[in-house]
């Protein structure tokens, strides 16, 4: 690859490769600027992040993914569970969380749960009937110095909210996470983008309990960050909620998830 | 006499209905249109009982359901418009002035008593007797009929017939065998009038103790020069703030228009600010909904809510040390104002746990500003069960199938999608709170047994992970869907 100058007339390389030499133009770009990244925790992940974790000054998206059966669920567990660890990456500082409600059934997030990744004291929760209050509310909490992130709940994808949030966070070095219930048009301006389906917990023969929450993540949007083998990286992760530990499922004993998209998991 | 007969009588009688309630919104806001001479304003309660301060003033609309009227308590307001009695003459000449001039017919009287202007208002004669000078209430009252007392008309017909007809009359009756004859009533009237007892106003709206105003030669209607006059109220009005050591927790500006309208707009701080820039920030989402209408003349900008100083103070030097000012210095509690301010408190809050069993109680909306202790939450999440990340705020019904009605769900069926369940952790029995007394107020009876609902957490066969619970006794079992699982 260091063959290729820039000068090289495009139509020589294979599109995957004019990809990858974009995303490392912007890699560089990116670490010129000199962001700083918050590790994800989970090495697999992180090592193909922009400054190996999630960049502070910038959007990322979460959205729940369809089921397995390909049916979108009216809820959201699973990306929710990744959004809260991202969130309880940033240590100190309080948490903005806006949500916008959606009509007909509220399930409100829920502190005992959430204590599993960060204090829920730090929370400040934020509702607004209208997605431009929503806007305003995160913009105006990316410009405050002692929030440690802001996550905003919401169907709507105003590509212009989009745009004045990722520059909101550049500015003040915040991260702005959007968390959404639904798959979202992909044209929205995001730093990273992924997508969060439940997958079904680990197969112990003979015992019905349930297991360790398992969440198929993909990154589907990886702005900055390095190319991976795949053009979209996927894992299974697996939540321990005894020792709080999020890991990504190692292969070998991962009896369960044959049904799920095996060819996808990144080694 | 009815309607008919008196058109009978004169053909070209102009009748309207009466509107009780729109006389009264109008009176109310001429109120607060006088708002604009003295906080302390009160609508007349007309026959009710009145009390007295040192010197009151009352303006009767005229004609207007007979006597409505206002009572403005103005000591010390009339510097504003000169000095001493000249200032409190042309007070009153601008207050009548301004009232003749949005077409209202009134007549001002100016006295040390509320009950003596009231009188002097309704029935003073000649223009020059409506001021009443300092401690001259006795020789203005005396000329004026005993309707001025403020008594019932029974005693005022009693009265005239024994040949009492003026107020005057009765400075020369001996107290006992009046109050004998008549009760405590006229004696309490005439001695409230003539300032032997004390009769205080209760204003309308509770006058703020702190407060500064403006007022424009010209009117002004541009935005920009708005915010610069409430610019200057601000730092006036932090600057007495300052003197009384206290903060503002919510303040009210209220703007002046030339058409005699009054607009105003508050705002709410969650803990004693006195920090100009802020509030004028605060302030900063009001102003734009701010209609100054054809311009405003005036400019009051009031505190009603104050309370003692608790933010910063600069560190003493000698300890050395460079101090936190305040447990919240980084203005998360300013941008909880600001938030609060457009989206409305109950929509600005922290979540604070609460000592309860039942899921739904555990978490309650708090203040932002109240803060809760930290590792409260963790501690009450290692006391209880798994626990949804999401909990729905109303349970859903969803129709379950088990093999018996005891065991936990085989399936269940929530927005036409049914949900095998593969795997099942529970139950988990949480039981009602008996020791709390029912929402009716009725005690459940010993012999029934309290509503226990038995809560499951299930895995279906695409993995998602939800929270139900059964509720009911055997043959009227329900159950519902109240979470959602990571």
């Amino acid at each position: 690859m260091t063959a290729i100058s820039p000068s090289n007339p495009a139509p020589l390389l294979s599109a995957a490769l004019r990809e990858q030499v974009r995303r490392l133009e912007r890699a560089h770009t990116a670490q010129r600027a000199g962001r700083s990244a918050v590790p994800l925790g989970i090495p697999e992940i992180d090592a193909l992040l922009p400054e190996g974790g999630l960049l502070t000054g910038a959007l990322h998206e979460i959205e729940a993914g369809p089921t397995p059966s390909g049916r979108i669920a009216p809820h959201d567990g699973a990306a929710l569970g990744f959004a809260a660890h991202m969130l309880g990456r940033f240590e100190t500082g309080t948490i903005l969380w806006c949500r916008q409600p959606p009509v007909g059934i509220d399930a409100l997030p829920y502190a005992p749960a959430l204590s599993a990744w960060f204090d829920p004291a730090r929370l400040l929760m934020v509702t607004a009937r209208r997605e431009e209050h929503l806007f305003w509310a995160m913009e105006e909490g990316l410009r405050t110095p002692g929030i440690a992130a802001v996550l905003g709940e919401t169907r709507a994808t105003d590509p212009t909210a989009g745009r004045r949030l990722s520059l909101a966070a550049e500015k003040s070095g915040v991260p702005a996470l959007l968390l959404r219930a639904h798959p979202a048009p992909p044209q929205s301006i995001c730093t990273t983008r992924w997508r969060v389906t439940s997958a079904p917990s680990p197969e112990v023969p003979g015992i019905e309990m349930l297991g360790a929450a398992r969440w198929q993540v993909e990154l589907r949007r990886n702005r900055f960050g390095l190319p991976s083998v795949e053009e979209m990286p996927a894992w299974l992760l697996e939540w321990n909620d005894e020792t709080h530990h999020l890991a990504v499922v190692p292969q070998a004993r991962d009896g369960s998830s044959g049904a799920i998209r095996r060819e996808r998991l990144a080694g | 006499m009815r309607l008919a007969d008196a058109h009978t009588l004169i053909p070209k009688l102009t009748t309207t209905p009466v509107e009780p309630e729109a006389d009264r919104a109008l009176v109310e806001q001429i109120a607060s249109w006088c708002d604009r001479y003295t906080p302390w304003v009160a609508i007349d309660p007309l026959g009710a009982a009145l009390a007295v301060p040192d010197a009151a003033l009352v303006c009767a609309a005229g004609g207007f359901g007979g006597d409505a009227g206002l009572l403005l308590d103005v000591t010390g307001c009339g510097h504003l418009y000169g000095q001493g009695e000249g200032g409190e003459r042309a007070l009153m000449a601008d207050l009548v002035q301004r009232l003749t001039r949005h077409d209202f017919t009134c007549r001002a009287a100016m006295a040390d008593t509320a009950g003596a202007a009231w009188a002097l208002a309704r029935y003073g004669e000649k223009q020059a007797d409506l001021f009443c000078p300092r401690n001259g209430q006795r020789e203005a009252l005396a000329p004026l009929p005993i309707d001025g007392l403020r008594l019932d008309p029974p005693t005022i017909e009693t009265f005239l017939k024994l040949g009492l007809r003026r107020i005057g009359d009765l400075y020369s009756i001996p107290r006992a065998p009046l109050s004998r004859r008549f009760g405590d009533l006229p004696l309490t009237r005439l001695d409230q009038a003539l300032g032997r007892k004390d009769e205080p106003i209760e204003p309308r709206r509770a006058p703020p103790v702190f407060r500064s105003r403006i007022s424009f030669a010209e009117p002004i209607g541009r935005p920009e020069d708005i915010a610069a006059a409430t610019d200057r109220l601000i730092l006036a009005l932090c600057r007495q703030f300052e003197q009384a050591s206290v903060g503002a927790r919510k303040l009210e500006l209220a703007l002046y228009r030339v058409d005699g309208s009054v607009d105003r707009t508050a705002i709410g701080t969650s803990r004693p600010n006195r920090d100009s820039p802020k509030l004028l920030k605060l302030f900063g989402e009001k102003l734009g909904a701010l209609d100054p209408g054809f311009g405003v003349e005036l400019m009051i900008l009031g505190a009603p809510e104050v309370e003692e100083w608790t933010g910063a103070q600069d560190a003493l030097p000698e300890t050395g040390k460079p101090t936190r000012s305040s447990w919240n210095e980084d203005g998360t509690i300013d941008l909880a104002d600001r938030l609060a301010l457009r989206l409305g408190a109950e929509n600005v809050v922290r979540l604070a746990p609460h000592d309860s069993h039942l899921p739904h109680r555990v978490q309650v909306p708090a203040p932002f500003a109240m803060p809760v202790p930290e590792g409260a939450w963790a501690r009450i999440a290692a006391m209880k069960g798994a626990r949804p990340t999401r909990l729905l705020q109303r349970p859903e019904e969803i129709t379950v199938t088990a093999a018996i009605p005891d065991d936990p769900p085989r399936q269940f069926q929530w927005h036409r999608h049914t949900h095998k369940v593969v795997r099942v952790e529970g139950p988990e029995r949480i039981a009602d709170e008996w020791w709390h007394p029912r929402p009716a107020g009725q005690i459940a009876p010993a012999n029934i047994v309290p509503p226990v609902r038995d809560y499951y957490r299930v895995e279906d066969n695409d993995g998602a992970r939800f929270w139900l619970f059964r509720d009911g006794m055997v043959n009227t079992v329900k159950w519902y869907l109240h979470g959602f699982c990571a």
